[in-house]
C-alpha cells in the first residue's frame, strides 16, 4: 500500500508527457498486439483496406500510425472532416500525420451539412451542435468506407469510453477499435513509441467542437489524475473508501463514479425485447465473423 | 529412446474453419516429421479456433469422425497431440485433446476445468470432463494431457504425475492480458503461466510441455510463448510471443530419471493421506460432519452462524 501512495506520476520521454507509474505499459508488446489485432479484424471480415476519421488529435493520429503499420499506408484512407470553427492547427496536425505516413487522404468540409440542418435553429445548444458534428463525421466516414472498400477503424480511448465523453453513434461508431483499452496516458506513451509528431503529443486534448475547448478544462480534471483513478476503480476493483485511502479526493471519486455509471448505456448494445426462442445477443451467440460471413473468404 | 525431439506447433487457427485448420495440421505434421520430431503438440482447439460460442456444435467431431481418423492416419512413426470440440454419443460438447500416434487415436483428455469468469464463458457452451488419467505412449514414457485452465488447479499435474506421467503436456488458448511494464516480459498472463509451469515441473519432477496458440479471435489476442521445461524447473526453450511457427526442442528423457533419483518428491507423496483428509473436508462441506473451521453455532454445511452468540447480546443490553 505504501508503494501505491508514493508520488506516482513521472515525466516520461524527456518531459513530453506525464505518465503515472501504474499505467506504464510495455509499448513493444502493446504495439505487437494491436497491429496483430487490426490485421486479424480485417482478415476475418475479408477486407484489406481501412479508413479513419483523422482529427489532428493524438488518438486518431496513433490509430493512423498503427493501422498504417498493420496494413501498409497505401491501404489506409485518412478522412479529414473539419467544421468551419475547427482549429486550423488541428487541420495542420492531421496533414502532418498524412505526410508522415504517406497514406491517401480526403478532405470533407462538414460545415454545409451541419449549418444546413441548424439553419434558423439559433437556440441549438453547443452540445447539440457538437453531437451532430460527430454524427455527420460518422456518416461521411461510413459513406467513404463503401467507395474505399475498407472498414472504419475506431479511435476512442479507454478514459473517454469509461466516463462517457463520447457521442453515441458519432465518434464511437466503428467496425473495431484498436485503442479502446488504453487510457489517455497510455495513448501518449504509445504515440511517443510509434513516432507520432511531438507537437500532437504535447498539445492539450480537445474535442474541438468549439473554439478553445479542451477536455481538461471542460471536465476540471487532468488526464493523468483521472486515468489513475479509473485504473484503481475499474481495473483494480477498489471501492470508494479504498480510493480515498489511496489519496484521491472524495469529491472526485464520487463525481467520476457517477460519470462511469451514467455512461454504462453508451458501452452496450441496445437491449432487444425478448420474445422468441432465440434472440440476437442473448441466446443466439456467434462470433462477429465466421464461415460464410466474410466478403471474400 | 533417451533423446526426444518435441515440435511445438504455435499456430493461429482460423475461427470456425475446421477443414482449413485440418489441412494446416496435416502440413505441419509433415513438416515436423521432416524435421525429425517424435512428438508434435498443437494448441487447445487448434482445429476449430477458441471463441466459438454457438459455432461449437457446428464444428464438433465424435471420436469416430472420419476426419479425425484421417488426421491420425498421418502419424505413422510419430506422436501428436491435437485439440478440437468433441461430441459424445449423448451429445455433450467437450474441449478435448487427443494423443494420436502410429495412425490411431490413443487417448483423449476432456478439459476438466472450464473457466467461466472474467473474459471466459466456457461452461455456458461446454461440458466438463470427469477423468484425469495418464496415458502410455509409443515414446516409452507416460504422457499426461491437460488443457489450459486444467493447469490452474494444483490437483491436475499432481494426479497425472502420480498416475505415471513423466511428460505433462498442456495445450492452451491463453488470451494475453494485464499488459504491464512492471514484469519481466511485459505481460501479466505470461508471467503467471511461467511461474506455474516451472513450479509444476519441479514439484512433479516431470518434463512440462506447453503449447499456446497465437492469432486473434474477436477482441482477444493469444500470446504464444510455448515452452518446454526440464524436471528441475529450468526452462529449456521459450518460443517468441505472438509469432506463428513450428519450433523443435531436443530433450533428454534421462533427465527425468536423474531428477527423480536426486529429488524423490514423487516417491514421498502421500496420496492416501490426501484422500483421507479430502474425504473429511468433503464431508464437512456437505454438512455430514462437524466443520472444524466453522463459527460456533453454525448449521451443518454453513460456516457462519445465523445470529451472534448469545452472551455478546446479553452484554450489550
Amino acid at each position: 500500500m505504501a508503494a501505491q501512495k508514493r508520488a506516482a506520476t513521472a515525466l516520461a520521454n524527456g518531459g513530453l508527457f506525464e505518465l503515472p507509474d501504474e499505467l506504464a505499459i510495455d509499448t513493444d508488446v502493446a504495439r505487437r498486439v494491436i497491429v496483430g489485432f487490426i490485421r486479424g479484424q480485417l482478415r476475418q471480415a475479408g477486407f484489406e483496406r481501412a479508413l479513419l476519421a483523422l482529427s489532428g488529435g493524438i488518438d486518431s493520429a496513433l490509430v493512423a500510425f498503427l493501422t498504417a503499420e498493420a496494413v501498409g499506408p497505401e491501404r489506409l484512407l485518412a478522412v479529414l472532416m473539419p467544421y468551419r470553427t475547427s482549429s486550423p492547427d488541428s487541420r495542420q496536425d492531421a496533414e502532418a500525420v498524412v505526410a508522415a505516413l504517406g497514406c491517401p487522404s480526403k478532405l470533407v468540409d462538414i460545415s454545409p451539412m451541419v449549418d444546413g440542418y441548424f439553419a434558423g435553429a439559433s437556440d441549438a445548444s453547443e452540445v447539440q451542435r457538437g453531437n451532430f458534428m460527430a454524427r455527420m463525421r460518422m456518416a461521411v466516414a461510413y459513406d467513404n468506407s463503401v467507395a474505399w472498400g475498407g472498414l472504419v477503424v475506431g479511435t476512442g480511448n479507454k478514459t473517454e469510453t469509461l466516463i462517457g465523453y463520447t457521442t453515441l453513434w458519432g465518434d464511437s461508431a466503428c467496425a473495431f477499435n484498436p485503442i479502446g483499452d488504453l487510457y489517455k496516458s497510455q495513448v501518449r506513451q504509445m504515440a511517443a513509441a510509434v513516432g507520432v509528431p511531438e507537437r500532437i503529443i504535447r498539445k492539450a486534448p480537445s474535442a474541438d467542437l468549439w473554439p478553445g475547448q479542451t477536455d481538461e478544462s471542460e471536465g476540471e480534471f487532468s488526464y493523468p489524475e483521472l486515468d489513475r483513478l479509473l485504473y484503481w476503480m475499474v481495473d483494480k476493483r477498489r471501492a470508494p473508501d479504498e480510493l480515498v485511502s489511496l489519496g484521491f479526493e472524495p469529491s472526485m471519486v464520487e463525481r467520476v463514479r457517477r460519470m462511469v455509471a451514467g455512461a454504462e448505456f453508451k458501452r452496450q448494445v441496445p437491449p432487444i425485447a425478448k420474445l422468441g426462442p432465440r434472440t440476437a445477443g442473448i441466446d443466439y451467440l456467434y462470433p462477429r465473423r465466421r464461415p460464410g460471413s466474410a466478403r471474400r473468404s | 529412446m533417451a533423446s526426444l525431439r518435441i515440435a511445438l506447433a504455435q499456430i493461429a487457427p482460423r475461427l470456425g474453419f475446421l477443414e482449413e485448420n485440418l489441412a494446416r495440421h496435416r502440413e505441419l505434421l509433415a513438416e515436423a516429421r521432416d524435421a525429425g520430431a517424435d512428438l508434435v503438440v498443437f494448441p487447445e482447439l487448434g482445429l476449430t479456433g477458441y471463441l466459438l460460442q454457438d459455432l461449437a456444435a457446428e464444428v464438433a467431431m465424435r471420436l469416430d469422425d472420419p476426419r479425425l481418423a484421417a488426421l491420425a492416419a498421418e502419424t505413422t512413426g510419430l506422436s501428436a497431440v491435437v485439440s478440437f470440440v468433441e461430441e459424445s454419443a449423448d451429445h455433450r460438447l467437450f474441449i478435448s485433446a487427443a494423443l494420436i500416434e502410429d495412425g490411431a487415436v490413443r487417448h483423449v483428455h476432456r478439459k476438466v476445468y472450464l473457466p467461466t469468469y472474467g473474459l471466459f464463458d466456457e461452461r455456458r457452451f461446454f461440458a466438463p470432463g470427469d477423468v484425469i488419467r495418464a496415458a502410455p505412449s509409443r515414446l516409452g514414457v507416460g504422457l499426461g494431457l491437460a488443457v489450459c485452465e486444467d493447469f490452474w488447479h494444483l490437483a491436475v499435474p499432481q494426479l497425472l504425475a502420480l498416475d505415471g506421467a513423466q511428460i505433462l503436456v498442456n495445450v492452451s488458448s491463453s488470451p494475453g492480458r494485464d499488459l504491464a511494464a512492471v514484469n519481466e516480459v511485459g505481460l501479466g498472463t505470461a508471467t503467471s503461466w511461467r511461474t506455474l509451469m516451472r513450479a509444476y515441473a519441479q514439484l512433479t519432477t516431470s518434463l512440462v510441455v506447453f503449447c499456446n496458440r497465437v492469432g486473434v479471435d474477436e477482441s482477444i489476442s493469444f500470446w504464444g510463448g510455448s515452452e518446454v521445461i526440464a524436471p528441475s524447473g529450468r526452462p529449456l526453450f521459450s518460443a517468441p510471443f505472438y509469432d506463428e511457427g513450428l519450433f523443435t526442442v531436443d530433450v533428454d528423457l534421462a533427465d527425468i530419471r536423474r531428477e527423480r533419483i536426486e529429488l524423490p518428491l514423487l516417491r514421498d507423496e502421500r496420496p492416501e493421506l490426501q484422500a483421507r483428509e479430502l474425504a473429511r473436508v468433503i464431508a464437512e462441506r456437505a454438512g455430514m460432519s462437524l466443520d472444524s473451521t466453522a463459527e460456533d453455532g453454525s448449521s451443518p454445511g454453513l460456516d457462519v452462524a445465523f445470529e451472534p452468540p448469545r452472551r455478546e447480546r446479553a452484554s450489550s443490553q
